[in-house]
C-alpha cells in the first residue's frame, strides 16, 4: 500500500508549491533508496556512501543557508526534509542535521570569507562531510566545563582533548571542534589528516545503527591559525548550531512517528483476532486515536516554530519545547505501535522497533529531554536549576 | 529545433479511485501525477537536450491543476512550458487538435509522449497527432536518438529489440524502458518556480474544438476479483492439476 503520511489538520495546505516539491522529492528518495536498504545498513552498522552522494545530488544539505552553493530554502522546507528523512530512519536525518546545522551553519555564520568559500560549496554537494565536536566523555549536558584546550603557539594552534558521541566523525573530512582558548570557548576547523587528530568509530550501538558515531581524539593536534572561527566566542557558538539542529529534530520526530502510526494502522486493519481485525477493537482504536492526536499537535508545534524561525521571532525555549515534546511523543508512539504489532512488532519486517531504538538516542542527544524541561523551567520561574550556584 | 513532450496529468497510480453517482469522483483524488509513460518520454527528451538537440518544450492540456505537471517537468530540465487550459472534459480528437496547434506554435518537429495515458488508456494521442500534423509516427519506443534529420528509435518487437530509422518530423510514443524519469534537485525546483508558463485557450490557438463526438454514459468500478484458492499438501496435487487443465486452461 502506498505511504500516506498522516496529516489530520491538513498542514499540506499551508505549504508553498516549492516546499511540497522538495518534500515529495525527499519522500520519493527515501521510498526508493532508504526503505529497501535500511535494515541491511543497520545490520552492517554502516551509513551507505551512496546515500551521501544522492543526498548531495538532491541539494538539500544546509537547506536554509543562502549563498556559497547552499540551497537557500525556507525553514519549513528544511523541516520537511528532516521529517521525510527521519520517516526513513533517524540515522539518515542525523547525517543531514549534523552536516547542515552543526557543521555548515557555524562556518556560514561565524567563519571567515575564505573558510566559507573553501568548505561550504563542497559540503552543500555532500562532497565534503562535516561533523561537530562539542560533547566530551565527561561533559554532555554541561559543555561549558569542557576539557578540550587550544593553545596559541604563534604560527599555529595546538589542540588537546577528546570528544565523544560524534555523528559522522569517522567519515568526516572536517570537524568543527569547540575548545577552550585562554579559558574561552572557540570554534576550530580540524581537517581529516591533520597531525595528531584521529576519529575512531564507536561500535556496539543498539540505536542509530545506520549512522556513524565516533570519538574525536586530539593529541598535540596542530592546525593552522586560519582555522579558528573568527566571529564567535563562548557557548553562544555551539548553542546557535544546536538551535537549528533541534528545530530540525522537532520535524524529524514527526516523520518517525508518522511511519510508526502508518505501520500500526495498516497492521491493525489486517490482523484478525477473535474473528475481526484488531482495528475494530476499542482499546486499539484508543491507541490509534492517541497517536493521531499527539502527531497532529507535534506537527502544529513544528510548523509554527518553523514560521518563527523563518521570520526571526523565535526564542530558544520555544525550540526546546518542540524538540522535547515531539521526540517524547514519537518515542511513545513507537512503543505503542510495537504494542499494536504484537510479537510481529519486534521483527525488522516492520519499521517500529528500529524507530523506537533510534528515538532513545534522539531523546538524549541535542539536549536531553530533562535538560529541555529545565530550560523551560528556567523560562517559567527565572530560576536556573542546572548548577548549585545561585 | 527542439522536442515537444506531451504530458497528461492523471490520478497517481497509488490514488484511490471512487465513483460518485455514475462518474469518477475527481474531487476525492488526493494525488495527481504525470502519466508514467509520459515520464519516459520526458526523460528521453531531456537526454536528447543534454546531447545537444535543442530545447525541451513541455505541453499539457487540461484544467488548471495540471499546471503542476509543467512545474515538475521544469524542475528536471524542461525549458519552455505550454498549458492549454481546458476545464471541461474533451474527447481524443479535440485534445489532439489542441495539442497539434500547440506543437505547431512551438516549432518543434520531434514530438514525444507516452504510448497511452495511465487513466484512459486509449493510446490515440500520439498517432492522432501525427496524422493531424502530417508527421511520421513510431509507437512503443523505449529510446530515441537523433542525428541530423534522422532519428533512430528502439522498441521491443516480437523477436527482440527493433531498431527503427525514421526521418524527422516524427511523433514517438514511449513504452516503459530502462530509464525512469530522473529525480529533481533543489536547484531545479527553485528554477522551475521562476519559469513562465505560456497559457493558451483554444481560441488563442485558433482551434475550434467543436462538439465532442464521444459521450461517456457512466463509470463503474471493475468487479471485485474472486478470492484465490488455497491448496495444502501433496494430496491436493491431482485437484490442482485438474483445475489448471480444465478451469485455467494453462496446461
Amino acid at each position: 500500500m502506498a505511504y500516506e503520511a498522516l496529516d489530520f489538520y491538513d498542514i499540506d495546505s499551508l505549504l508553498t508549491e516549492e516546499e511540497r516539491m522538495v518534500r515529495d522529492m525527499v519522500r520519493d528518495w527515501v521510498e526508493d533508496r532508504v526503505l529497501p536498504n535500511i535494515e541491511d545498513a543497520c545490520r552492517d552498522g554502516v551509513f551507505p556512501d551512496e546515500w551521501r552522494v544522492e543526498i548531495g545530488e538532491m541539494g538539500i544539505l544546509g537547506a536554509p543557508l543562502e549563498g556559497y552553493g547552499c540551497p537557500g530554502l525556507s525553514y519549513i522546507a528544511y523541516g520537511l526534509i528532516c521529517q521525510e528523512l527521519e520517516r526513513g530512519d533517524s540515522g539518515v536525518r542525523s547525517f543531514a542535521s549534523v552536516q547542515g546545522s552543526l557543521a555548515m551553519y557555524p562556518i556560514w555564520d561565524f567563519g571567515s570569507e575564505e573558510q566559507k568559500e573553501k568548505y561550504l560549496p563542497g559540503m552543500a554537494k555532500g562532497e565534503l562531510v562535516g561533523c561537530f565536536g562539542l560533547t566530551e566523555p565527561d561533559y554532555g549536558s554541561n559543555p561549558g566545563d569542557m576539557i578540550t584546550r587550544a593553545e596559541d603557539k604563534g604560527d599555529h594552534f595546538l589542540l588537546n582533548g577528546a570528544k565523544m558521541w560524534i555523528t559522522n566523525g569517522t567519515i568526516a573530512d572536517l570537524a568543527v571542534v569547540w575548545a577552550k582558548l585562554e579559558g574561552e570557548i572557540r570554534g576550530f576547523i580540524v581537517e581529516k589528516g591533520d597531525q595528531g587528530f584521529s576519529a575512531p568509530e564507536m561500535k556496539g550501538k543498539h540505536s542509530l545503527k545506520a549512522s556513524v558515531t565516533s570519538e574525536l581524539v586530539f593529541q598535540d593536534c596542530k592546525i593552522p591559525k586560519d582555522r579558528i572561527l573568527p566571529d564567535v566566542k563562548g557557548l553562544r557558538g555551539p548553542f546557535s548550531c544546536l538551535n537549528n539542529a533541534r528545530y530540525g529534530i522537532s520535524w524529524g520526530a514527526v516523520g518517525a512517528a508518522q511511519s510508526c502510526f502508518n505501520s500500526a494502522r495498516e497492521y491493525a486493519l489486517s490482523r484478525i483476532q477473535f474473528g475481526h481485525p484488531i482495528a475494530s477493537f476499542q482499546l486499539v482504536q484508543n491507541k490509534l486515536s492517541w497517536m493521531l492526536r499527539e502527531i497532529t499537535k507535534g506537527q502544529l508545534l513544528a510548523y509554527h516554530i518553523g514560521k518563527k524561525k523563518g521570520d526571526g521571532s523565535w526564542i530558544p525555549e520555544q525550540i526546546s519545547l518542540a524538540k522535547m515534546n515531539n521526540v517524547d511523543m514519537a518515542l511513545e508512539i513507537a512503543r505503542m505501535s510495537r504494542d499494536i504489532h504484537g510479537a510481529n512488532g519486534i521483527l525488522d519486517e516492520y519499521p517500529v522497533m528500529r524507530h523506537m531504538a533510534n528515538l532513545e538516542s534522539v531523546k538524549t542527544y541535542e539536549g536531553t529531554h530533562d535538560i529541555h524541561n529545565l530550560i523551560i523551567g528556567r523560562h517559567i520561574t527565572g530560576i536556573q536549576s542546572f548548577t548549585r550556584e545561585p | 529545433m527542439g522536442v515537444a513532450v506531451l504530458l497528461k496529468q492523471v490520478p497517481d497510480t497509488t490514488a484511490k479511485i471512487s465513483i460518485s453517482g455514475d462518474r469518477v469522483d475527481e474531487a476525492s483524488i488526493t494525488k495527481w501525477s504525470i502519466s508514467p509513460y509520459d515520464e519516459y518520454a520526458l526523460e528521453n527528451a531531456i537526454k536528447l537536450k543534454e546531447s545537444g538537440f535543442g530545447d525541451v518544450v513541455a505541453i499539457t492540456c487540461g484544467p488548471s491543476r495540471s499546471a503542476k505537471c509543467l512545474t515538475e517537468a521544469a524542475a528536471v530540465g524542461a525549458d519552455r512550458l505550454i498549458h492549454i487550459i481546458s476545464e471541461s472534459p474533451l474527447d481524443s480528437i479535440q485534445v489532439q487538435s489542441l495539442l497539434s496547434a500547440a506543437v505547431k506554435e512551438s516549432g518543434c518537429e520531434v514530438v514525444m509522449c507516452g504510448k497511452q495515458a495511465a487513466d484512459t488508456n486509449s493510446g490515440s494521442t500520439g498517432p492522432g497527432l501525427a496524422t493531424t500534423l502530417g508527421f511520421s509516427c513510431v509507437g512503443g519506443v523505449t529510446e530515441v536518438s537523433i542525428e541530423g534529420g534522422n532519428a533512430s528509435a528502439t522498441r521491443l518487437g516480437p523477436s527482440g529489440l527493433e531498431q527503427v530509422e525514421v526521418a524527422v518530423p516524427c511523433v514517438f510514443t514511449f513504452d516503459k524502458g530502462d530509464s525512469e524519469l530522473r529525480r529533481p534537485n533543489v536547484r531545479g525546483i527553485m528554477m522551475a518556480k521562476k519559469k513562465p508558463v505560456d497559457v493558451f485557450s483554444a481560441e488563442d490557438l485558433g482551434v475550434d474544438v467543436g462538439d465532442s463526438m464521444v459521450e461517456i454514459k457512466s463509470h463503474s468500478s471493475p468487479p471485485e476479483k474472486k478470492p484465490g484458492q488455497k491448496f495444502v499438501g501433496s494430496d491436493s496435487i491431482p485437484e490442482v492439476v485438474s483445475k489448471l487443465r480444465e478451469e485455467a486452461n494453462v496446461i
